[in-house]
Order: C-alpha cells, then sequence, then structure tokens
C-alpha cells in the first residue's frame, strides 16, 4: 500500500492503467502503454527556451508611460500568472506521480512540471525589470482577495486528491480517523477525486490564462510591453502543449481506452466536470471585471474579454465532449490573438524572423563609438 | 484535377481545395472562411472540426487527441470530398 520508490513487483505496464494500479519501477520507454505522452515529451523539449534570453529592457520605459488603469491590468495579471505556475510548477509532480502507473506518462508529468518552473521564473524576470524591488508585487500575490478566492479554487482539488493518496498509502482503504474526523477512503473515491483533479487542471490551462494572455498580446498590439509578450508567447505555447495532454487523459477514460472504472467515473461525474468548466469560466469573467475596474485600454475592454472567454470555452469543452455551451459566441472577438498563439516552427530562419529566443540581448548590443569614448586598451 | 476536391463546411456552398497547395486550413482560409486555429501544426486542437463525410489525409501526425469523428484541418488534406462542420 505505501508508495515504493521501486516496485519490486514484476508488472507489466502495458496492461496498467494510468493511474492507481502499481507504481512504476523501470523507467523504460521501448513499449508503451499510451505513446502519445512520449510524443508530448518530445513535443515540449523541442520548444525549450530560457527566460534570461528574452530581452526585456525596453519594457521598463513603456510600462512608465503606462495609465494607472493600464499598470493595473498589467501588474495584476502577472500576479494571477504567478500564482497559476506556482501551483501548476509542484502539483503535478505532489499529486500525480504518487499515483501513476506508466513510465511515459510518470515522465510526461515530470517534463511538464519542469517547464511551468521556467515559467514561474520568467515572471520574476520580467518583474525584476520593471521594479528594483519586485516583492511587493509577490507578497500581495497572498494577501489579493481577487487572487485568493481563484486559488482556492484551483488547489482544493489537487489537495483534496493528494490528502486521500496519503492515507491511502499510509492507511489503505477504509474509515481513517485523523484528527477527530473520520475519512472513508477507498480506491474508487481517490479515482474520483482524480478525475475533478484532472477536469480542474484542464479548465486552468484551457481558459484560465487566456485573460491575461489577451491582455499581454493587446498591449503587444499597441508595440508596448513587447519583451513580456514574448514570453507569454512562449508560455502560450507551452500551455498548449500541457492543455493537450490533460485532454487526452480525459478522452482516454471516457473512451473507455484505459480503465474501465475510468470510464463508470467519467459518466457519474459528468456533470461535476461540467461545472468545474462552467466555474472557471464566471470567475475569468470576474477577473476580467477587475482588471478593468478603473478603466480600459485601448483594444481590449470587458465585455470583449467576458465574449473571448465564452469563445475559448466552446471549443476547450467540445475538446473533452461536451457540446459547445456558448451559442452565439462561436466567431472568435479577437482575432488578432491568434498570431500570437500559433507556434513558431523552425521554418523560418530565426534572424529573419520572430523567433523570440533569437532576440538576445537586443537593447544592450546597440553600443556607439561615444559610449566608449574614454576606454582604453 | 485528381487532387482537386469538394469541400462543404457548415452547409455552405462546395469550395475547390487542391489537396497539394498546403492545409485544409490554408485552403479554406484562401476561401476566405473564418476559422479556429492556434498552433497550426496539429498539437492544440483548436482547428478541431466535424466531419460528417469524406476521408482527410494527415501530413503531420497530430498530437492533439482526435475525437471520432472530428479532424483538425491544420494538418490534413482532402482524400475525397468533404462535408465538414468547423
Ligand atoms: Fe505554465
Ligand atoms: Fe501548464
Amino acid at each position: 500500500m505505501s508508495y515504493s520508490t521501486f516496485n519490486q513487483e514484476q508488472n507489466n505496464p502495458l496492461t496498467e492503467p494510468m493511474f492507481l494500479g502499481n507504481s512504476v519501477n523501470v523507467a523504460r520507454y521501448d513499449q508503451q502503454k499510451h505513446s502519445i505522452f512520449e510524443k508530448l515529451i518530445e513535443k515540449q523539449i523541442s520548444f525549450f527556451w530560457r527566460p534570461e534570453e528574452i530581452d526585456v529592457s525596453r519594457d521598463r520605459i513603456d510600462f512608465n508611460k503606462l495609465t494607472a488603469s493600464e499598470k493595473h491590468v498589467f501588474i495584476s495579471n502577472l500576479k494571477y500568472q504567478t500564482l497559476l505556475d506556482s501551483i501548476q510548477g509542484r502539483s503535478p509532480n505532489i499529486a500525480l506521480l504518487p499515483i501513476v502507473s506508466l513510465p511515459e506518462l510518470e515522465t510526461w508529468i515530470e517534463t511538464w512540471s519542469f517547464f511551468e518552473t521556467i515559467h514561474s521564473r520568467s515572471y520574476t524576470h520580467i518583474l525584476r525589470n520593471l521594479f528594483s524591488d519586485p516583492s511587493e508585487v509577490f507578497e500581495d500575490i497572498v494577501i489579493n482577495e481577487q487572487i485568493k478566492i481563484r486559488a482556492n479554487d484551483i488547489s482544493k482539488y489537487y489537495d483534496d486528491l493528494i490528502f486521500y493518496t496519503q492515507l491511502l498509502q499510509t492507511h489503505g482503504e477504509g474509515d481513517i480517523v485523523v484528527d477527530g474526523k473520520t475519512y472513508t477512503v477507498t480506491q474508487r473515491e481517490i479515482k474520483k477525486k482524480l478525475f475533478l483533479c484532472i477536469n480542474s487542471v484542464n479548465a486552468l490551462e484551457a481558459i484560465r490564462f487566456y485573460v491575461s494572455f489577451a491582455c499581454t498580446f493587446a498591449f503587444a498590439e499597441r508595440e508596448l510591453m513587447e519583451g513580456n509578450a514574448k514570453i507569454i508567447k512562449l508560455i502560450a505555447r507551452d500551455e498548449n502543449v500541457h492543455l493537450t495532454s490533460t485532454q487526452h487523459i480525459l478522452n482516454l477514460w471516457q473512451y473507455g481506452e484505459d480503465d474501465p472504472e475510468m470510464k463508470e467515473i467519467a459518466e457519474e461525474l459528468r456533470g461535476d466536470a461540467y461545472e468545474i468548466f462552467m466555474t472557471a469560466v464566471k470567475q475569468e469573467k470576474q477577473w476580467a471585471h477587475y482588471l478593468f475596474k478603473d478603466g480600459s485600454m485601448i483594444g481590449l475592454n470587458e465585455s470583449m474579454l467576458c465574449q473571448y472567454v465564452e469563445y475559448i470555452a466552446n471549443l476547450r469543452m467540445q475538446a473533452i465532449g461536451f457540446d459547445a455551451p456558448f451559442e452565439n459566441q462561436r466567431s472568435n472577438p479577437l482575432p488578432w490573438m491568434n498570431k500570437y498563439l500559433v507556434s513558431d516552427n523552425v521554418q523560418v530562419a530565426p534572424q529573419e524572423s520572430e523567433i523570440t529566443s533569437y532576440l538576445v540581448g537586443q537593447i544592450d548590443s546597440e553600443v556607439n563609438a561615444s559610449d566608449l569614448g574614454d576606454f582604453d586598451l | 484535377m485528381a487532387n482537386t476536391f469538394k469541400v462543404k463546411v457548415n452547409g455552405g456552398p462546395e469550395l475547390a481545395v487542391d489537396a497539394t497547395e498546403g492545409t485544409l486550413l490554408e485552403a479554406l482560409e484562401k476561401h476566405q472562411l473564418e476559422m479556429h486555429y492556434h498552433c497550426r501544426s496539429g498539437f492544440c486542437g483548436a482547428c478541431r472540426s466535424t466531419l460528417k463525410s469524406g476521408t482527410v489525409r494527415y501530413t503531420t501526425e497530430p498530437l492533439a487527441y482526435v475525437r471520432k469523428g472530428d479532424i483538425l484541418p491544420c494538418c490534413c488534406v482532402p482524400e475525397s470530398d468533404l462535408d465538414i462542420e468547423h
């Protein structure tokens, strides 16, 4: 019952379910039950990038020109994204690794979480450039009521799964009393918590990020905060890969291509999964309201953002087998978003294109001879 | 003209699509249709459409989950006349 870092039981990973079968022993990829996860690992690694490679120094000048309400939009979004990636940089590892049963999926989870840590480090890179002391921004993340509401809704499904897994792995199934409270732990109950958790993560990566992405790219459309936009473009590309992975997990369960019990649970909890998504939609609209409480920005206002949330929710929910809930929002209210969401592929020579990773130290390299006036060898 | 097929989108008129000239997504954009897309390379699934009739061939292996009856126009070309919902 307790977790072993090297399960000595001889098992066949080709017949294991994705989660809650035997724990993985040999990290082998010569045979795979769901080879898609190794393909996602390869895709994700091919997108490797480092925040330090992106020059954000010009953003400081732009930032000082923003109006107070635009500064609120920009900083609030960075705080929210910092929260989301703080959660995502650890939670798939802590919640899912103890219960994963396929080597290719285990390695995907580790790869996924690692990229979230790149995202987290990139926010510090952006903020360090804007403020000599960014600590006030970071400190507000655990105080700000608007962010706390969202943090709670995102982390509660992870936390619940983690706690019940800990009970299962220390006590086994049964009624377990902790601090005077009785918890009924069964494998099926944990599978239900896992199902809800994956739906919540799916909704997070499917739509929660997109209100702030839209604001970032709206600034970039005005040629403002472009260093930041380059970073967010890379983050958005990674997020699309993550999203695909949870869509795969949900669809594999739903179609009965993995654990038959998870197929039953997917049917049983279909309404809850729908609600998780719709709650995320509602919260993101409230976030749009909070962002624009002091005024809109050129090219973007609260109602356009809310329409975009509905538009994107339609696409994302259809991907996991729901009907589009927002029938009158079938066309894209922010068509310029797409050009930032296209994956920069390797087809163009980097120096000729906008490939972000190539644009290193642009400002620093603009040095005049006069700058070196007093310089002697 | 063996590579040109008739493609019907959302019950609209039949559009001529040459399977040797780019993806189905690109072809439909050339016909001025508003297409949904993000990555344009098969991993995000934003271009997901329902295939009501016909067959397509993938030029890049899709990494997004393709549900039964769906196609990803950003990484496929028609192999026959098509009727799709997008
Ligand atoms: Fe992230
Ligand atoms: Fe992510």
